[in-house]
């Protein structure tokens, strides 16, 4: 899969979740969280917004932020974030696939609410 | 005839022969003159501060830097009740604090006398032992049980009343008897099949982590933890009054990776030695590691299970267990695990890292704190306080003594105002080294007449302000969850404390510029005298405890 076409795909789960999920909508009502996930080179690239209970999206990398996952490659960011695994994203990092910029703080919230919405 | 001797003398001669006591901290008051008087009259040394809150927490403090029991003198009523937020912070990190206290004479009770109240029932619940005195005679007796109390098992405060009738009054010394102090050599272990079995989950472990907390830097075992980690091999942080009884740059130290590496890494690991430190709000209960077997060694049996369930509990002081575990344990290397672990914290804070190294207009607080570590090194003592000011000098400040780097603001009561009686009773305990406290512009306020203490005793610490002009924490977390512009009670604006330092007696400089930040350090080094380098920092940073204490509300109401 285009790790565009994921992000893309992660999105309309998130938002799909934020009007039929009352979990997730309790997870996310106060959050004002900015989450950036993209390759170095910026190429590809997608913001998650979340604000009061509302979930948008940005693509592009030049937005402002609270955390971006950086991937090495698009190769790598979608094989790891298929596995759906905090270990799996862990390992990335060790491995200098991935790094993280801004607060890791909210990348964790952010897995928090993947795994909330699914 | 027989020698007289007056209760107060016979107090501060116990504690000065029997107990060892060098300093006590207090405030003067009529209630508790004639022990003041022993004081002097025994050699005690008189630690005179301007609030009887500083009193009991550098009292506190002190017990961390000589690992041993602080004692502070407060007079009675509001002496007692400006203690009382001290002894509570005491309480909650279980530290051997001794509070001796004045109170109403016996002979007024219930009359309606000068500071009367019922100081034992405000006391009790946030002590390990209280009681009043009634006797001049039973003194040395009484001070006995409380020391005892205090450093016996699990320690905690302690806090003995003592009227003004039997401190003025008189006895025949010859007719008192003086309890010696001895020191007991029974200690509670763990079975040997307990022992076993922890031997076999570490023996076994792949991705293990050693956590040690204040009970690791209370049996002050640095030896015998330094040759269990080496022998197996195991990756280990240090918190709370356990930070530096191994360096924060030991090779197997995942230290360096602070709290962003510890969220990120404990959930990976199978194995976790959990020693003399708590699960409590500070370690998230405990959730962060859901999947690991747990080892949890503690001084305290009704700790071992508290918020998590573990595979195994050894009671016992932390030091001790580890020496019985010593012959059990295989030798081993987990080093491609801690290079991983390394690499992935590494990973997670290229942000952080990029702040600290570079210059900054604002200056970042993570950059002021970098420019404080590199000029006084790792042979210094550091103290931070505040809101963010915390998350800023834990994560950046590293020292190689045990108790180098603390942020009391962030134990459990969250107490600010604690950094800069931390950091006089360092200086006091460790007068040759450097003593670095990173105060929030907020948490300033609450001690900051304490310079005077330091000016009087002169007690040169320095005091580095990371001023936001605000009480940054509480504002970023209502810029998230009301809005930034109902933000309400949040911001100070710019104050010259360097000024009222240098009108206290001391040193002060204002700093704006990256550049001048360590040519100020340096001054103030040199001038010898109690400093304040008021830096003012980027206002619009805030720091991940900033959004874990706001998450930590949120999920509320
Ligand atoms: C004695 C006390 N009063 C109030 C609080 C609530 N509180 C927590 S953080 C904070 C802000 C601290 O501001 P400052 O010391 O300037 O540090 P900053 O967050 O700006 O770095 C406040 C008021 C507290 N923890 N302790
Ligand atoms: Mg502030």
């Amino acid at each position: 899969m285009r790790m565009s076409i994921l992000l893309f795909l992660i999105y309309r789960m998130l938002w799909i979740s934020s009007k039929v999920n009352p979990r997730f909508k309790r997870f996310i009502r106060k959050a004002r969280v900015r989450l950036m996930i993209k390759t170095a080179d910026g190429r590809h690239a997608r913001l998650f917004v979340f604000e009061n209970g509302r979930v948008s999206t940005a693509t592009g990398p030049d937005h402002r932020f609270d955390a971006a996952l950086v991937w090495q490659d698009p190769g790598t960011a979608v094989s790891v974030m298929l596995k759906r695994s905090q270990e799996a994203i862990f390992y990335a990092a060790a491995e200098g696939k991935l790094k993280l910029e801004g607060m890791s703080v909210y990348a964790l919230w952010f897995d928090e609410a993947v795994k909330q919405a699914l | 005839m027989a020698k007289k001797i007056t209760g107060g003398h016979l107090a501060a001669k116990y504690m000065k022969e029997m107990e060892k006591v060098d300093t006590v901290f207090t405030i003067s008051g009529g209630h508790i003159e004639n022990l003041l008087d022993g004081m002097a009259q025994y050699g005690i040394r008189a630690v005179d501060v301007r609030h009887e809150q500083a009193a009991a927490m550098m009292a506190h403090a002190w017990s961390v830097y000589r690992n041993e029991p602080g004692v502070c003198l407060v007079t009675a009523g509001p002496g007692f009740t400006n203690a009382l937020t001290g002894i509570v912070n005491a309480h909650l990190e279980n530290v051997p604090l001794v509070v001796l206290s004045g109170r109403h004479p016996i002979r007024d009770d219930l009359k309606g006398a000068l500071q009367e109240m019922n100081q034992i029932d405000m006391v009790k619940p946030v002590t390990k032992w209280c009681a009043t005195c009634y006797d001049p005679a039973r003194i040395p007796e009484y001070l006995s049980i409380a020391f005892r109390q205090a450093t016996m098992g699990r320690p905690g405060p302690v806090f003995l009343e003592l009227p003004p009738d039997i401190l003025f009054a008189e006895t025949d010394e010859s007719l008192v008897a003086m309890p010696s102090r001895r020191r007991h050599k029974t200690y509670v272990s763990p079975a040997q099949d307990e022992l076993e079995e922890a031997a076999r989950i570490i023996n076994g472990a792949q991705k293990p982590m050693f956590l040690g907390g204040s009970g690791i830097g209370m049996s002050d075992c640095g030896k015998v933890l330094e040759q269990f980690l080496r022998k197996t091999g195991i990756p280990f942080a240090l918190i709370n009054y356990g930070r530096g009884v191994l360096p924060d740059n030991h090779p197997q130290s995942v230290n360096p990776g602070g709290f962003t590496g510890l969220t990120a890494g404990l959930p990976m690991c199978d194995v976790i030695i959990a020693a003399g430190v708590r699960f409590n709000w500070v370690l998230q209960s405990g959730s962060l590691f859901p999947d690991a077997r747990v080892i949890r060694i503690d001084i305290e049996p009704t700790e071992i299970d508290r918020n998590r369930s573990v595979d195994v509990g050894l009671v016992g002081d932390a030091g001790r267990v580890l020496e019985q575990l010593m012959p059990l344990v295989e030798q081993r290397s987990h080093e491609k695990w801690l290079e991983t672990f390394k690499n992935a914290y590494t990973a997670f804070m290229t942000t952080e890292l990029e702040k600290r190294n570079t210059a900054s207009d604002p200056i970042h607080p993570s950059r002021l704190v970098e420019q404080i570590q590199r000029t006084f090194g790792e042979d210094a003592y550091y103290v931070a306080d505040g809101g963010d000011t915390t998350y800023y000098g834990m994560s950046g400040f590293a020292s190689r003594h045990r108790a180098g780097v603390l942020a009391p603001a962030g134990g459990l009561l969250g107490c600010l105002g604690t950094g800069i009686p931390f950091a006089i009773a360092a200086k006091l305990a460790h007068p040759n080294k450097p003593v670095i406290v990173l105060n929030g512009d907020g948490s300033f306020g609450f001690n900051a007449m304490e310079f005077d203490t330091a000016v009087r005793h002169n007690i040169p610490i320095i005091c580095v302000v990371n001023n936001d002009c605000a009480w940054g924490m509480i504002k970023h977390s209502q810029e998230i969850s009301l809005g930034p512009d109902r933000c309400t009670c949040a911001d100070l604006g710019l104050r010259h404390y360097e000024k009222m330092v240098e009108g206290l007696g001391g040193y002060g400089e204002l700093v704006t510029k990256d550049e001048e930040i360590v040519p100020a350090l340096k001054r103030a080094a040199g001038s010898g005298k109690p400093a304040c380098i008021n830096v003012l920092t980027d206002p619009t940073v805030t720091s991940p405890a900033t959004v874990l204490f706001y998450q930590s509300f949120a999920g509320l109401g």
